[in-house]
């Protein structure tokens, strides 16, 4: 376990944001821990939705249970986070 | 006794000249601090001033300034503007003198090195007018601000600002000790001088006279129209060095000096001009959106002076121009949001009305920026006031120090390199550019963000961030500067369902 500092770019947002997470959380545990700085603070809640997070840049998201220590995310890199059905 | 006039003998005077002896050229005039290097030795004579003064009239007519700016102070200090402006307005007051009076002295020194190291003695002459006229700005913007001083302690902060470590003043610091002094004489006044001053400064203190005077500020107008006079003499003293780059095989060169300071300059600007001309000043004396001054005196008169001496626009012409659109509301989404984070009480500036006219003049920002300020807005609307105030930290552009903002839904991204052993992120492809090009002037310094993550500041949560910045410690922090009265138009919307 360590503390993994991420850039978070949550979709609707104006600003990139620090965000603390473990490097044992699974990615749904990362997208809660973004989401707590950027949902109902600057960009709207969708309940029902759930939020999934990938790479800046890439097509597909991560898998939702996968280890942030197995994303190859290095600290302080960005993460997007996006409303999806599932 | 009869004096010469002035045509007789100034050209005598200016190209005075030493010849040493005992020493070496390189040893009076230090390449390193002189720059230049290339350039024939015979070219610094010929350094032409546009604007020739001599000491005595300088000394008058810089006494009239003073007299002029100082009298209309005396005359107006029983009129109680403090109270009787826009909060907005004294929020642009706060904003401004803590941000530029000492980086005046700062300007001072500059211009002292010109007067000891450049080669060209036309230079050095105009130069120590130049330095004469900064040590006046520092003195005046300290002593203005002062007598606010026992009505509001943020205008402590007009003393303190640039020995903090506030995210601003870090932006600020990184910026000036870049163009205007860490760099030999010849680059310094292409930077601070042409690009700096005569892009942004002199054009920017024209508008905010204008701002000033209509807000009813006489005081603050007075003291700004002095202040620009002198900027548009001495912002000068690049041009002549520009053309002689030019003339003398250094065009690329100098087009790369221009690349640079423009985008830095006009980063910077954003925050200090930006937001309060958009934001700040209030919607009934408002005459022009940042945008349209920026169109008008920047990209028209700027860009026409530089196609004047044979250069082109920047490379990144079309990043900049979309960048009008958009960098600055972001800027002020976040200054808003960290409000606690600033010396000054920022203004919402988003009531309905307000609203229309950021959108007339920037057609799409209720469907951008405006979505987010309605989660804001809902928040404070109903109470959650917690949640108006994020529990992080912003990440910060290696380059301009500034937060990393885009506009929602559309351009926010993060560009990152790896150089050496650490990662820098960039608010944008002009940040990173600079940054490339000379990445040991830069590779060094810390923003806000890695100074947490390095454990230099602590404790390491807000508490222990604002406490680095100095707030609540030189003085109160930020909070809405109309005690969010400007909310009652949408409490009584949302009563009317």
């Amino acid at each position: 376990m360590a503390l993994f500092p991420i850039s978070s770019h949550f979709h609707g947002d104006f600003v990139l944001k620090l965000v603390p997470v473990d490097t044992e959380n699974t990615m749904d545990e990362v997208a809660i821990a973004a989401a707590e700085h950027s949902v109902g603070v600057h960009v709207p809640d969708q309940p029902g939705k759930v939020i999934r997070a990938r790479k800046q840049g890439a097509s597909e998201p991560f898998p939702r249970t996968m280890i942030l220590a197995d994303t190859g995310l290095e600290p302080t890199d960005t993460v997007e986070f996006y409303y999806s059905e599932a | 006794m009869a004096l010469l006039e002035r045509s007789e003998w100034y050209d005598l005077a200016r190209a005075t000249e030493w010849t040493p002896t005992y020493i070496t050229m390189d040893e009076l005039f230090p390449p390193e601090h002189s720059g230049g290097v290339g350039l024939p030795d015979d070219v610094w004579a010929a350094y032409d001033e546009p604007y020739k003064v001599s000491f005595r009239e300088y000394v008058d007519v810089q006494r009239q300034k003073d007299e002029g700016a100082y009298s209309v102070k005396a005359a107006l200090e029983r009129s109680d503007l403090y109270n009787k402006a826009d909060p907005g307005w004294i929020s642009i007051l706060k904003e401004h003198y803590a941000a530029v009076a000492l980086v005046e002295y700062g300007a001072a020194l500059q211009e002292s090195r010109f007067a000891r190291w450049n080669k060209a003695p036309g230079m050095r002459n105009m130069a120590t007018f130049g330095m004469l006229d900064e040590m006046r700005h520092g003195q005046i913007q300290l002593y203005f601000p002062h007598e606010y001083i026992n009505k509001d302690r943020q205008f402590e902060w007009s003393h303190q600002t640039m020995w903090s470590n506030n995210w601003v003043a870090l932006g600020a610091r990184h910026y000036f000790d870049d163009i205007m002094m860490t760099r030999d004489s010849v680059e310094t006044s292409i930077y601070a001088n042409f690009a700096f001053e005569t892009g942004f400064t002199n054009l920017q203190f024209i508008g905010l006279s204008g701002d000033a005077a209509n807000a009813g500020d006489f005081t603050f107008s007075k003291l700004i129209q002095s202040i620009q006079s002198d900027e548009a003499r001495h912002a000068q003293l690049g041009t002549p060095l520009l053309q002689m780059l030019i003339e003398n095989g250094q065009k690329d060169k100098a087009q790369n000096h221009i690349d640079v300071s423009f985008w830095r300059s006009y980063r910077l600007f954003t925050i200090l001009s930006g937001i309060p001309m958009d934001y700040y000043v209030p919607l009934d004396v408002r005459e022009s959106s940042f945008k349209e001054f920026m169109e008008e005196w920047i990209v028209t008169q700027f860009i026409k002076s530089i196609e004047d001496l044979g250069l082109e626009k920047p490379w990144y012409w079309d990043i900049f121009m979309a960048d009008l659109d958009e960098h600055h509301h972001g800027q002020h989404l976040g200054t808003y949001s960290w409000r606690p984070t600033l010396w000054w009480d920022p203004a919402a500036g988003v009531s309905p009305e307000e609203r229309d006219w950021l959108e007339e003049k920037y057609p799409g920002w209720n469907d951008t920026f405006g979505k987010v300020w309605d989660v804001i807005i809902d928040n404070m609307v109903n109470g959650r006031m917690d949640k108006t105030v994020p529990g992080t930290l912003p990440m910060v552009c290696n380059l301009s120090q500034l937060p990393i903002v885009g506009t929602p839904g559309k351009t926010l991204k993060d560009i990152s390199i790896v150089h050496g052993d650490r990662k820098y992120h960039f608010a944008s492809e002009v940040d990173k550019w600079i940054f490339q090009q000379n990445p040991e002037r830069y590779r060094h310094h810390k923003n806000l963000i890695d100074r947490f993550l390095g454990g230099d500041i602590q404790p390491a949560n807000l508490d222990g961030v604002l406490e680095y910045m100095g707030l609540g410690v030189i003085g109160p922090g930020g909070d809405d500067v109309h005690n969010y009265a400007w909310l009652d138009a949408y409490r009584k919307i949302e009563l009317a369902g």
